[in-house]
């Protein structure tokens, strides 16, 4: 009789994966042994003997990598390869094989599509409910604990199933379709509108010149000319003439280039944001130019 | 703060980071997100309403805070919760909102460094259960492969990050409860200065993940001019682009069907 792995195991691997892939990460196997955790409870189903199980949770305590919310198909995969294996089909080699292919494309599609795409537009989302409710701010962090966790472990589940029943030729299949690339860029420009509106309503930055003197005002209330101070040359609101909020524009465009282009690290970034508003903070203060004098 | 609190909000510090024996899913990438450790440190210091004041700046700024490969430059766990707590532990002593998001950042920026190192000696330790995990599976225990990767990966993890993390907010709240605590204006004025300027990191960044060619840009600067020329908030910025996102979407699908 045929060996299979029951859906008992299935969901118990499936949820020792969830929960703890990313508990013992480090630069020497990556998430090897959270991998190796994960098909335990299969390894033991299918195999009865010390050195047959021995032999299996070596092979999948080797080096492995994913981003692994949408990696869990790479586990379906296995599973299914594992299955064959312990009845007759298949090679060791080529379970490792496959897993060691599946590491870059699910990473990519994982970390551009999952990490850095639907999680932000999720949490800006959720962070405009809680901006445009002062009075119920709450609601935002609220909908993001329940609709993130709930949504991600329901979808992980069916990639790693649908890895499970569709083997590595299938899920290739389905990728080599194209549908995932209409779904990206359409989410893409949901991103990239929403980006603009929230660079422009939440980036400040001025440049603090404002060159004012001491003139003869008319004061209307009382009739009379009285010693006052008016602005000659405001450098901040000449420029928002020109084009409104420009210089916060500026400011995202320059981190946009030295991220993108100069590979600066983020801190880096950081760090010279730190010095540019120092920078502005002096001027603001300095007598006869500053915004603040 | 009280003890309670601290340590509450030290064991946050831990369940959001990455790897915690919640999984990534709730923590890293659920509790560890500066929206939502806004609310849990407004929530165990019971003031939501201002904790949701800097939560918001914190999340847009580290909006495109991801892990491409495991690399942590920045620990985004350390750095909000603990930003949370220093605006809330000294918000007696700013008068304007731009002033406590100041104090958030400077914060972050504290409490980001510390988690950064934090999470170079986890990954470091780690690589030795490695040698564990070798010696199970040689004798083929499938019932104990969890120890390795679950209690020895937490051991360390919890040590590396709730140890620190209580330092730390025992520091801040020695400064908020010191009555002589005043905090110059020109400085008050800078670091305002400097959260204001912060959402640039975030957007910049997610940025270099959306743009892949040039029409990119002229639907970012249509979503900037939105807010600009026609005044619209971002709640109704971002219903235009879920329009926008179906209508890409079908004329997708239709191209292929030609």
């Amino acid at each position: 009789m045929a060996k299979t792995v029951s859906a008992k195991t299935l969901r118990n691997s499936f949820n020792q994966w969830f929960f703890w892939n990313g508990c013992s990460q480090q630069a020497e196997t990556m998430l090897g042994m959270a991998f190796g955790q994960s098909m335990s409870p299969v390894i033991e189903e299918l195999y009865d003997s010390k050195e047959e199980r021995a032999a299996g949770l070596k092979r999948h305590i080797t080096l492995f990598n994913t981003e692994s919310q949408v990696g869990s198909v790479c586990n379906g995969i296995a599973i299914g390869m594992e299955e064959q294996l312990a009845n007759g089909v298949g090679t060791p080699e080529s379970i490792q094989e496959a897993k060691v292919a599946l590491i870059g494309p699910t990473s990519a599609i994982g970390d551009s599509l999952w990490v850095a795409t639907i999680i932000p537009l999720l949490l800006t989302i959720c962070l405009t409910i809680s901006q445009s409710m002062t009075d119920a701010a709450w609601v935002g962090p609220v909908l993001y604990m329940l609709v993130y966790p709930l949504g991600t472990y329901l979808l992980s589940w069916k990639i790693f199933r649908t890895g499970y029943k569709a083997g590595l030729e299938g899920v290739q299949q389905f990728m080599a379709t194209g549908q995932l690339d209409k779904i990206m860029e359409a989410v893409t420009v949901l991103g990239l509108i929403v980006v603009g509106g929230l660079t422009a309503t939440f980036v400040n930055a001025s440049l603090n010149i404002d060159i004012k003197t001491t003139t003869q005002v008319f004061d209307a209330a009382t009739q009379t000319y009285t010693d006052g101070v008016i602005s000659v040359f405001n450098l901040d609101n000449l420029l928002n003439n020109v084009f409104p909020k420009i210089v916060p524009l500026a400011l995202t465009l320059l981190v946009y280039y030295l991220y993108a282009k100069k590979n600066w690290k983020p801190i880096a970034i950081m760090g010279l944001i730190l010095v540019l508003a120092v920078i502005v903070t002096v001027i603001g203060f300095i007598p006869g130019i500053g915004a603040f004098a | 703060m009280s003890v309670l609190q601290m340590v509450l909000i030290a064991l946050f510090i831990y369940l959001g980071a990455i790897g915690s024996i919640v999984g990534n899913t709730i923590g890293w990438y659920c509790l560890g997100r500066p929206l939502v450790a806004s609310f849990v440190v407004g929530l165990i210091m019971g003031d939501v309403q201002t904790a949701m004041l800097v939560g918001v700046p914190l999340q847009i700024a580290y909006l495109a805070n991801v892990t491409p490969g495991g690399a942590v430059a920045w620990d985004l766990s350390y750095a909000t919760y603990i930003g949370t707590a220093t605006a809330l532990a000294l918000k007696g002593t700013v008068a304007s909102t731009p002033a406590l998001i100041g104090l958030a950042f400077t914060g972050a920026g504290l409490g980001g460094v510390v988690g950064g190192t934090m999470w170079g000696i986890h990954y470091s330790l780690d690589v030795f259960l490695n040698r564990w995990a070798e010696r199970l599976a040689e004798q083929g225990e499938t019932r104990k492969m969890w120890m390795p990767n679950v209690l020895g990966g937490q051991a360390i993890g919890f040590l590396a990050r709730f140890v620190p993390a209580l330092a730390i907010l025992a520091a801040i709240n020695v400064a908020g409860s010191s009555s002589g605590l005043n905090i110059p204006g020109w400085f008050i004025t800078g670091i305002s200065t400097f959260g204001s300027m912060m959402a640039a990191l975030g957007m910049g960044i997610i940025l270099s993940f959306l743009v892949k060619k040039n029409i990119h840009w002229a639907i970012f600067l249509a979503g900037f001019v939105l807010v600009t020329y026609f005044g619209l908030n971002t709640m109704a910025v971002a219903v235009v682009g879920i329009i926008v996102a179906f209508i890409v979407y079908a004329v997708g699908n239709r191209q292929e069907a030609i």
